[in-house]
């Protein structure tokens, strides 16, 4: 279990089942692509997040698009992607694709069945780490992922607490690693 | 010898006896003075649809010392309960505490109204409400007729809670839906207490009822008038703001002090005095108070900081504590002269007092004595970059922000003369004072915050109490039939996600789409903190009519009370069926046929989680915001996967609806937009008319393409018949009908869950 505490004391972890804190966007890159569905799922905060100027969503429609994951577009983040020119797979809200994700036995947002990797990004961090906690108690046949710049207790993979900056540099470098094909 | 024959006193003799069983005024009906197994099968059948689902804070159990025991994965904790059993468990003490604050608020009034009266003293609401107590005579089957008919309500609060809470013990409930189903009971009895006290707040200390046009009070700290001697009320109990009034009044001291309240006992005392001012809701009590224009602090109960003696002494403020709910371990002075405690006040002393009047005379002559001494000044702009010029940007103050706001940034601009930061941080804030504490450099943040708040004032309308029945009367038709669109009701705490403003925002959304807006509490308060450009309020520009575009301040907390048997009313006056020990077939028929919706925008307390919970025992949902998720469980369904079977009343046969409405019970949403899309499709109910279909998919529609972008991904599901679609979006929404491959649904005019549970409740019973 690490020791690490989440940048939003709100959610520092009262148990006994931490995410694996990984830097390396290579390692998330291999992750997404050795899972057979995964799913992107955006918050509400992809609206008012940016960095160097380009509005989280931007980033999260590139990652995406970079090897076809789907979207479930939560919140009122819907609109934008359609301006972006990209069509979310579900704009089921976060609530509902969790409730759905719990289920093995769930057709996923394609129909093809259930995912394998959720990975998460553009929530708050009190929100997104509740959801998290539905997923880590009671989806175990599943993992989770998040992308935001913050340390995520309850999700099976997290970046720690990062500067913009460095924030920024791991998307970029995930999105390149994404494209890569692996040997 | 003669044998004596005992004759058999059965618990029902007994409910008979308390609820005057003999009195006809209407038929008993199956479950008078419900007790925890009564509506238990209601409430499966109501989780069947809305399962619990459980986002837990915390891995672990630590309630006994079996514990700490891990419950992640599979594993269950020493006493054998599992992860979602103690979700549920949390659940139901939180709505057990809720109930218990307010009954306990609702137990003190009554003391002191009966002290004051006599239990014989009469309920009477005026001559527009004669449905005086829905709850009540649905809940226990008594039609309540004098304060001594409350106690007994309020005494069958009681006896259940006790019940409630021994479950929670080690070693008893294994089930997460039988915790859920006793949350269920115990949030019931909520608005069973919460009824209780504001009708007795009503007529014992004579609040308007049978009103809608109540007077329109100023709000924000800006209609102090701080060169007067000033009081603040702080809590949810006009017992002792009452005889404040009185006394200032019988004093002719009108012109010369101020009294202000924040939280529900500001919205109480301006129910009693126009001249009372509203200084904001819940979030705004420490700012206030540490601003030190309080001369008296007078505290009651709930919702109060629980530090205030505290920040009280570091600005020099008084406090009186009132309660035995809160005594902060003062000396009680109860049983002191007045003048003696005024004395020692002065000097420095902090207070207790139980007694209203005497700590009515002692705030009076406190704040009286005490303000000529006083300075009280803000921080203006220029003053604040040298209040901040220790601050190292270290932003510990916005990592322990529950708000997560960028405190550290703004604290930082604000440093080199930038209050704009600020200022926004300010209209987020939801008032902990946890970045202040947290500071290493001791950074006065909230005080910096007084050269960004502005003195802005706004009016709000005087809560009104009871909708009247000539309302229910005018609405009901159009409520059940779909034309008038859904009650929004907007209720409960300020610890809201994003500006304070938003509640303003959605509540506008929906009173100028014709919907029935309802709100109490910090709720009631903060829809009245944004103006128009002509500087109007929501409470100026609208009707304060319960009525289609009507926007209504119920009251305070304990009014939610009168929003849910507003419900009930529609169900009794509009389609007659009785409320006497009715519970499931009011519930039932709410569930089906009222399209309303609640909204808890700023849940933050245990009393939040037993008004929702209550309201979705009786089939309304509730949509909450973003930090609800910390209260661990919601009641949802899924939409396509699930059944939507439910009886035809008429037809008398089961008929799969395909149609999911309401779609969820209890529900939390991340964004303001998505929160008005939301609550404007669970206002769908199965009954709709076509007509009144069109109107409410009209909404969802335009709604969602406002905020979304796009026609509504599920928007099949709503459409019965082609005569659901509405007219202005026909073509758009026929293609779209086309490409999905919709096909016709069955539209039922009388759907009920009665019939598909086991129940003792007839089919009989609903069709009216």
């Amino acid at each position: 279990m690490t020791t690490t505490l989440p940048y939003h004391r709100v959610n520092v972890l009262t148990g006994t089942k931490a995410a694996r804190i990984i830097e390396d966007a290579g390692e998330y890159a291999h992750l997404i692509k050795r899972a057979r569905r995964p799913l992107l799922v955006l918050g509400a905060r992809t609206l008012t997040m940016s960095l160097d100027g380009r509005l989280l969503i931007e980033y999260a429609a590139d990652i995406a698009s970079a090897i076809g994951i789907p979207i479930c577009a939560t919140a009122h983040t819907k609109k934008k992607l359609l301006e972006l020119g990209v069509e979310p797979a579900s704009s089921y809200d976060i609530t509902e694709i969790v409730n759905h994700l719990k289920d093995p036995e769930w057709r996923g947002v394609k129909k093809e069945g259930n995912h394998d990797l959720v990975m998460f990004l553009g929530f708050r961090t009190d929100f997104g780490e509740q959801a998290l906690s539905t997923l880590k108690h009671y989806a175990q046949h599943l993992k989770t992922m998040t992308l935001c710049k913050y340390y995520y207790p309850h999700a099976s993979y997290s970046l720690p607490n990062l500067k913009d900056e460095k924030w920024k540099e791991f998307l970029d470098n995930l999105i390149t690693n994404l494209k890569e094909k692996e040997a | 010898m003669a044998v004596v024959e005992k004759k058999k006193h059965t618990r029902r003799d007994e409910v008979n006896e308390i609820i005057r069983a003999d009195d006809l005024w209407e038929p008993v009906g199956h479950t008078p003075m419900a007790e925890i197994p009564d509506l238990r099968n209601w409430d499966m059948r109501l989780m069947k649809q809305y399962k619990p689902l459980y986002a837990p804070m915390c891995d672990l159990c630590c309630f006994c010392t079996y514990g700490k025991c891990d419950l992640t994965g599979d594993k269950r904790g020493a006493c054998g309960i599992d992860i979602s059993a103690q979700q549920a468990r949390v659940v139901l003490l939180a709505c057990c505490m809720g109930m218990s604050a307010h009954g306990g608020h609702g137990r003190h009034v009554l003391h002191y109204l009966i002290e004051k009266y006599g239990r014989d003293y009469p309920i009477n609401l005026g001559d527009q409400v004669a449905v005086e107590a829905p709850h009540i005579r649905t809940v226990l089957g008594l039609k309540p007729e004098t304060l001594g008919d409350l106690e007994k309500a309020l005494e069958y609060v009681e006896s259940q809670l006790i019940h409630l809470i021994s479950s929670l013990h080690t070693g008893q409930e294994g089930s997460a839906l039988d915790y859920e189903s006793k949350a269920l009971h115990a949030s019931m009895l909520d608005h069973v207490g919460m009824e209780v006290c504001d009708i007795a707040e009503i007529v014992g200390f004579n609040f308007p009822t049978s009103v809608a046009d109540t007077p329109l009070v100023d709000m924000g700290w800006g209609a102090i008038d701080k060169t007067k001697p000033t009081i603040l009320l702080v809590g949810h109990n006009p017992v002792t703001a009452v005889p404040i009034v009185d006394y200032i009044n019988e004093h002719g001291l009108q012109d010369k002090i101020e009294v202000g309240g924040i939280c529900c006992t500001a919205l109480e005392v301006t129910r009693y005095s126009e001249r009372a001012k509203i200084v904001g809701p819940l979030s705004r009590q420490l700012y206030f108070v540490k601003t030190g224009f309080a001369d008296v602090i007078v505290t009651d109960e709930q919702c109060i900081r629980t530090d205030m003696p505290q920040q009280a002494a570091a600005v020099g403020s008084a406090l009186i504590a009132t309660t035995d709910k809160a005594s902060y371990g003062l000396e009680d002075m109860t049983k002191r002269e007045a003048d003696e405690i005024v004395k020692d006040m002065v000097k420095g002393k902090q207070t207790l007092i139980f007694d209203p009047e005497k700590a009515a005379e002692v705030a009076v002559k406190v704040a009286l004595e005490l303000a000529p001494k006083r300075k009280k000044e803000l921080v203006t702009p220029e003053q604040v970059p040298e209040l901040a010029k220790d601050h190292r940007l270290c932003n510990m103050c916005s990592q322990v922000c529950p708000n997560l706001l960028p405190v550290g940034d703004a604290v930082e601009a604000a440093k080199n003369g930038n209050l704009e930061p600020l200022a926004e941080v300010f209209s987020k804030c939801i008032g902990c004072g946890k970045c202040e504490q947290e500071c290493p450099r001791h950074v006065p943040i909230f005080k910096m915050m007084q050269a960004v708040a502005g003195s802005e004032t706004w009016k709000v309308r005087a809560g009104r109490g009871p909708v009247m029945d000539t309302e229910i009367r005018k609405v009901g038709a159009p409520l059940v039939l779909g034309t008038i669109p859904g009650i929004i009701a907007i209720v409960g705490c300020s610890n809201f996600p994003e500006e304070i403003n938003e509640v303003a925002d959605i509540a506008e959304e929906f009173a100028k789409r014709k919907y029935i807006v309802v709100l109490t509490g910090c709720s009631a308060m903060t829809a009245g903190m944004k103006k128009d450009k002509e500087g109007k309020t929501l409470y100026e520009k609208y009707p304060p009519d319960f009525d289609a575009g009507g926007v209504v301040n119920i009251g305070s907390c304990v009014a939610n009370a009168h929003i849910t048997g507003a419900a009930m009313k529609v169900a009794n006056i509009f389609a007659t069926l009785p409320l006497r020990g009715n519970y499931e077939v009011i519930a039932d028929y709410i569930l089906n046929r009222v399209g309303a919706c609640g909204l808890a925008w700023g849940a933050m307390s245990q009393k939040a989680a037993s008004i929702g919970t209550g309201c979705n025992r009786l089939g309304i949902p509730v949509v909450l915001g973003p930090h609800s998720s910390k209260y661990r469980r919601q009641y949802v369904s899924r939409k396509e996967e699930d059944d939507w079977t439910v009886m035809d009343g008429r037809e008398r046969k089961l008929v799969d609806t395909e149609e999911p409405s309401p779609e969820h019970l209890a529900y939390v949403v991340e964004s303001k937009e998505r929160a008005i899309v939301t609550m404007a499709k669970l206002c769908i109910r199965k009954n709709d008319t076509p007509q009144g279909r069109q109107i409410k998919l009209t909404h969802y529609i335009a709604l969602h393409k406002q905020y979304l972008g796009t026609l509504p991904d599920d928007l099949h599901i709503y459409v019965r018949k082609t005569s659901d679609i509405p007219i202005f979006f026909k073509k758009e929404v026929m293609a779209y009908l086309e490409k999905v491959g919709w096909k016709e649904k069955p539209v039922l005019s009388l759907p009920t869950l009665v019939g598909t549970y086991p129940s003792e409740v007839p089919l009989d019973a609903v069709v009216h």
